[in-house]
């Protein structure tokens, strides 16, 4: 018996082939021919990721409690004990936490990360008796949480006209510090305008160099040469 | 045990879901009776010392030594070359099976290459003939006498006696890299059984040998392929088949270790189209120029060089498996997109011939390749095994169909389930 579209010869009895999966016409229904190799499987080799993982996790409770127990034992509070724990646990949850999984999606875990650390430099500033965490860091956090997270969505989905991407974001971080002068100057006081200008002006440049050569196919052609792009 | 040249780099670039394995096996015409092949087993221990070994780690360098006793012999997987855990490796890496009428044996790379892993698996066959039928079969055709003492030059690192000193310095550009759907813990085989003399007609009507005629096809097919996937021309990546090149041949060694050497002749798709016949002639151009003994000795000079650097030697083994992992990925792997390893026309002595149906060949994938492709004739007919990781047969289906085309008939084989794979979904 033969696969029609293949043209290939194929054992007695196959149902399609294996190459197409084109079903073969097998009008006198031939009985299936031996088959070639046991229905046996290897036991699938152990993950040593989970073990790892798990020490990883015990390492830093025991690092976070041997420091809570050392503040409250000696300094009778929690004190500095708090940015260790805190610390710890930002370490675990942006770092050891994604690969407990099989599949790590950075659109859930980069924002996950971003809003831990806002989550910390929240206690600091709580702890510090501060009032800067509402009109600066939690902004700005977020400020490049957003960014990240634009800029890993751009480039997973589809490597299609890296150029214009790649000048866009670079755009975009450019007029993003100048929001960060004004939440800076919000927060702190100062004069508007005395660093921002400078990334603004070099990463605005660099950023519109590359988008024309994303839209100009001789720029981009020579810019790809020149970059291994 | 030292490894050989060749077989350093196998340990070193290991994954933990990827080992260089390869197999050879005989298909009888009557079942394998395993208690028998356990004593035919045992009984080659003493003739083969350096296949019967297990890798050890030592403070510079991975060593083989001996087992203290013989692998048992085990049924068959769904699959050949399932993953050699380290345990395995260092318990033993010689694995022998059975499946109905077939006796398969499969290497670890570093023990030895594709014309070692033949002689062995001859010897092997020839014995347990002889046990099960009473045959008296001569040491010839590759079968060695079992009850001689292993010869010095057997167990020699051939490349250090071939080296000219002089290192060839080719700077080759990357090659396309094929991909696909990966599949753990499943290996899809594909068999293709051609009689001999329509492959051979097919090879001369283009003016080639077979190795040359395959490879040609191989590669016609992928640069096809590569010509729909990407219509810019520009774009487009050098495609190459790697051929390894048995050295015995070209230095008359008799080594059973590792003694070969690939080249990676192939064509740069940006120049333009190539006729099958045009690939066929610079594919034999190619091979012919890069296979000189003279050329091969800077090869392997190139390898064996920095084998002898004191400092080099002097570096523990954790870091140098690093640095080789390093320079495999960038100089090895990277510079073709598949292998065709064509073993040649395998004969056997012609007492065992009545009791021996087939004999094949199968390579394993390589590290980052998803397929690769073996080659062996005997009988009057050539299997061509394509082994892949991945789940789409497309470069099977295109280069068998091929084959189809050029008047080479094909009968198919596949260890493909009909129905979905437990766990394929995952």
């Amino acid at each position: 018996m033969y696969c029609v579209k293949c043209g290939v010869r194929l054992p007695e009895g196959t149902a399609r082939c294996p190459l197409c999966d084109t079903p073969v016409w097998d009008p006198e229904g031939s009985a299936s021919a031996a088959p070639t190799f046991s229905d046996r499987y290897p036991a699938p080799p152990k993950s040593r990721r989970y073990p790892f993982l798990a020490f990883l996790t015990a390492l830093l409770l025991a690092v976070s409690l041997s420091a809570l127990i050392f503040c409250l034992r000696n300094l009778h509070g929690v004190y500095w004990s708090g940015y260790v724990m805190l610390g710890c646990a930002l370490v675990y949850f942006a770092v050891i936490f994604p690969f407990w999984f099989e599949r790590r999606e950075p659109l859930i875990f980069v924002p996950l990360g971003f809003l831990l650390t806002a989550g910390y430099l929240l206690y600091i500033c709580l702890y510090t008796g501060g009032s800067w965490f509402l009109s600066f860091a939690f902004p700005v956090t977020m400020l490049v949480c957003l960014l990240t997270t634009a800029a890993i969505a751009l480039f997973r989905f589809g490597k299609r006209r890296r150029l214009l991407k790649i000048g866009a974001l670079l755009v975009l971080i450019g007029c993003s510090t100048m929001l960060v002068e004004l939440f800076q100057v919000i927060s702190f006081g100062g004069r508007m305008f005395t660093w921002s200008l400078y990334p603004v002006c070099a990463f605005s440049l660099v950023g519109l160099f590359l988008i024309l050569c994303g839209v100009i196919p001789p720029w981009r052609a020579y810019v790809e040469r020149k970059l291994f792009l | 045990m030292r490894l050989d040249n060749a077989a350093l780099i196998f340990p070193a670039i290991r994954r933990r879901r990827w080992v260089n394995v390869f197999r050879v096996s005989a298909t009888l015409t009557e079942p394998v009776e395993p208690a028998v092949l356990q004593q035919a087993v045992t009984e080659l221990m003493p003739r083969f010392p350096s296949m019967y070994v297990r890798l050890r780690t030592g403070v510079f360098w991975y060593y083989l030594e001996e087992v203290p006793a013989p692998p048992t012999v085990r049924e068959d997987y769904a699959y050949p070359l399932t993953l050699m855990q380290e345990k395995e490796l260092r318990t033993c890496c010689l694995r022998i099976m059975y499946f109905r009428n077939r006796i398969a044996v499969e290497f670890f790379h570093s023990l030895t290459d594709g014309t070692g892993g033949m002689v062995y698996l001859k010897t092997l066959t020839a014995r347990y003939l002889s046990l099960r039928y009473g045959l008296e079969i001569p040491a010839e055709e590759g079968v060695l006498d079992w009850q001689e003492a292993p010869r010095a030059e057997e167990l020699e690192d051939s490349f250090f006696r071939h080296t000219n000193g002089v290192t060839l310095n080719d700077h080759e550009p990357d090659a396309l890299r094929l991909k696909g759907t990966y599949e753990p813990n499943f290996l899809y085989l594909t068999t293709g059984v051609v009689p001999t003399q329509s492959l051979v007609e097919a090879s001369h009507r283009c003016g080639a040998t077979v190795t040359v005629f395959l490879s040609a096809v191989m590669e016609e097919t992928i640069l096809r392929w590569q010509a729909e996937s990407c219509p810019n021309r520009r774009k487009r990546k050098p495609v190459k088949v790697t051929v390894p090149i048995n050295l015995r041949r070209l230095y008359g060694s008799s080594t059973l270790r590792n003694f070969v050497l690939a080249l990676n002749p192939g064509v740069d798709p940006r120049m333009g189209d190539y006729t099958l016949e045009q690939l066929c002639k610079r594919m034999a151009a190619q091979l012919a120029a890069e296979g000189t003994p003279q050329q091969m000795a800077g090869r392997i000079a190139a390898n064996v060089n920095p084998q002898n650097v004191t400092l080099i030697r002097a570096v523990p083994l954790p870091i140098k498996n690093v640095i080789m992992g390093i320079v495999y990925s960038m100089r090895g792997e990277s510079k073709g997109c598949i292998n065709l390893s064509n073993l040649g026309r395998i004969r056997l002595p012609a007492a065992m011939e009545p009791y021996v149906r087939r004999m094949e060949f199968i390579i394993g994938t390589q590290r980052s390749y998803p397929n690769n492709c073996s080659v062996a004739s005997y009988g009057g007919e050539t299997y061509i095994n394509m082994i892949r990781n991945i789940r789409e047969p497309e470069l099977e289906r295109r280069f068998f169909s091929r084959l189809v085309e050029l008047g080479v008939p094909v009968y198919l084989e596949s260890n493909a389930p009909e129905s979905p794979r437990k766990g394929a979904e995952s």
